[in-house]
């Protein structure tokens, strides 16, 4: 027998305690995991974007307030040696959902011959290329909409619009995309949309925003302000901003969400704080008698204090593990996992959210335990025997 | 097989509560010898614990000295007068106070842990421990799973099992019926009179007493009175001065 033992054993001494706090420690924990994941994948997206020298042009008021189509010709005439820009994509958001299914994806319409050369990170080969142009229905699908439906490559699937004039259209998929930080995406081809809105009785090609490839980050600087500078005083005054300002803006236009998600974790570790304490303190008043007991066969105060702060940071740690499981589960029942907020977000439980959460739980065993732990330090043997003497 | 003498000159306690002065003990002398079996008896509040406490460095005296064996217990740290009790001394407490979720074996092996012992040593000690106290069958159950004077028995193994020099006994059989109490008492004394054991037990039960040696009767804190008893004649001279 080892002391660690006698520590375990006592986690035992009044299991539906024991489990009621671990729960009451796993569940804040497993939101706390969420959240770090969530602020983690959205710095981690946001590095990722830095390197692709893309530059998002829309409307100067508002992203919903769309732009004539024409001007992808404008601004390729700004370069037209094509120094600085690789391809122009106008986009237009379709807002797609399976039928019968509320998860609205991340469906967007893009020029079908630079969509391939503007988002060459998504990885397509010169066969999903070809099969992308030869087909107008074609579509490139992130991981999370495959997996959730059971989608695969060659598949015919069926997206109906959330946005006027709120087409049903058919789709095959010619390109299913691994990046993890495409996660959400469902690109398919503009023309494809523009024609079966004139079908349904709306001539409307405009396009939301126009992503821009640049060659490099001072091409892309310059870009911004010539654009800007092209459009201002008409009609369509732009906003020039490249994709991480974007996303940044994008996010922040919904309120400051990583703000409130690291706020919403420091709340957590401090509820997970009292809640532990409580229970070290509770555990500490009714085993007082017993601690006396080890005081008086000879266990030193610095070695009891150990026992009680040890048993709080087990306590701790093990509610910590436990809340992982749920967060894992948490994000993938989420419907944010499909729609994403901002454009970018792939969420899932990250190493550093779980090192991160392990780390907060080990502060959390030792702020809880240390009271309890200094209150057993001090204990006045004599004091606690007499009440039995 | 280890026994030592315990020798208090002039112990003083007082207990603070409030600001105020309590005292508990004024000026007490009482010499002990080695392998005696004393019976400490007096109504509440005449400071029978806290001697025991005392004794076994448990509390430090306010005033005058407390011998046991070599050890001076005034002159030492609370550090130190802990580490002398893990090796010198074996309490034995009322409500026996095992840890619930520990086997009887184990609860015997608890103070083990603070010795520079291999496992297999630990288990032999063990072993010997509750064959002492007549539970060799009974090492693999829980508290719970044992009468109450199977719970004194394995906390009297635990007493003994670091083969300390005095045992300190606080009202042992207070929690028990008159067969279990007479059971364990026969058991004290055979840690008494077969291994050497120094025994202090406090009781308020005469029967009880008429298993040890001397009584030493206490009141208000001073030595009332001791007697002897015939049936248990000790080898060794005691003293009250």
């Amino acid at each position: 027998m080892t002391l660690t033992y006698v520590l375990m054993q006592n986690l035992r001494r009044n299991t539906l305690r024991v489990v009621l706090t671990a729960v009451a420690f796993a569940l804040p924990m497993a939101v706390f995991v969420a959240a770090i994941s969530f602020v983690v994948a959205l710095a981690q997206i946001s590095a990722d974007m830095e390197k692709e020298l893309r530059l998002g042009v829309h409307h100067k008021t508002t992203l919903t307030n769309p732009l004539p189509a024409g001007m992808r010709s404008k601004i390729e005439a700004l370069d037209p040696d094509r120094r600085r820009i690789a391809a122009v994509c106008g986009m237009r958001w379709f807002g797609g959902r399976v039928p019968d299914t509320q998860n609205t994806l991340t469906s967007i319409a893009g020029d079908p011959d630079t969509f391939p050369l503007v988002y060459s990170d998504v990885g397509m080969t010169a066969q999903d290329i070809e099969a992308w142009q030869r087909d107008r229905r074609a579509c490139v699908v992130g991981r999370n909409p495959v997996d959730t439906y059971g989608w695969k490559q060659g598949d015919r699937v069926t997206l109906v619009s959330t946005v006027p004039p709120y087409l049903q259209l058919e789709f095959n998929i010619v390109k299913i995309v691994e990046n993890r930080e495409r996660a959400n995406f469902f690109w398919f081809r503009r023309d494809y949309l523009v024609e079966s809105m004139k079908d349904a009785g709306v001539d409307d090609a405009r396009c939301n925003i126009f992503w821009i490839k640049c060659k490099s980050a001072e091409g892309l600087r310059t870009l911004q302000q010539d654009i800007d500078a092209l459009f201002a005083n008409s009609p369509d005054e732009t906003k020039s901003e490249d994709e991480n300002a974007f996303v940044a803006n994008f996010t922040q236009a919904m309120g400051n969400i990583p703000g409130l998600m690291q706020t919403m974790a420091m709340v957590v570790v401090v509820i997970v704080a009292l809640v532990a304490g409580n229970a070290m303190m509770m555990s500490f008043r009714e085993r007082t008698r017993e601690l006396a007991v080890f005081k008086a066969i000879g266990f030193q105060s610095g070695r009891v204090f150990l026992i009680v702060l040890s048993e709080s940071i087990m306590l701790a740690m093990g509610g910590a593990l436990l809340g992982v499981v749920p967060a894992a589960v948490l994000l993938w029942l989420l419907p944010i996992r499909l729609t994403g907020i901002g454009p970018m977000i792939a969420l899932e439980v990250t190493r550093l959210g779980v090192i991160g959460s392990m780390a907060i739980a080990l502060c959390v065993g030792v702020v809880a335990g240390l009271w309890p732990a200094f209150q057993a330090m001090r204990l006045q043997t004599t004091d606690a025997l007499r009440k039995v003497a | 097989m280890s026994t030592v003498d315990i020798e208090l000159r002039k112990v003083r306690k007082v207990y603070f509560k409030d600001r105020l002065e309590i005292p508990v003990l004024e000026g007490l002398d009482l010499t002990i010898a080695a392998g005696e079996f004393v019976v400490l008896m007096g109504p509440s509040g005449s400071g029978k614990s806290t001697l025991l406490h005392l004794i076994g460095g448990l509390d430090s005296a306010t005033g005058g000295s407390v011998r046991v064996g070599d050890a001076h217990l005034e002159k030492m740290s609370e550090r130190e007068r802990t580490a002398w009790r893990s090796r010198h001394v074996g309490f034995i407490f009322q409500m026996y106070h095992l840890v619930p979720v520990l086997t009887a074996a184990q609860n015997v092996e608890l103070p083990l842990l603070l010795f520079s012992m291999s496992s297999s040593q630990r288990k032999e000690r063990v072993r010997t421990a509750l064959e002492v106290v007549g539970l060799s069958d009974r090492a693999d159950h829980r508290p719970n799973q044992l009468s109450g004077g199977q719970e004194q028995r394995v906390a009297i193994a635990r007493a003994i099992v670091t083969d300390p020099d005095v045992i300190l006994a606080d009202e042992p059989t207070g929690d028990l019926d008159a067969k279990t109490s007479e059971e364990i008492l026969e058991l004290l004394n055979l840690l008494n009179s077969e291994f050497g054991k120094t025994i202090l037990m406090v009781t308020h039960d005469p029967r009880a007493a008429s298993h040890g040696q001397r009584t030493v009767h206490l009141d208000k804190g001073v030595l009332d009175r001791e007697e002897l008893n015939p049936a248990r004649p000790r080898g060794a001279a005691a003293m009250v001065s």
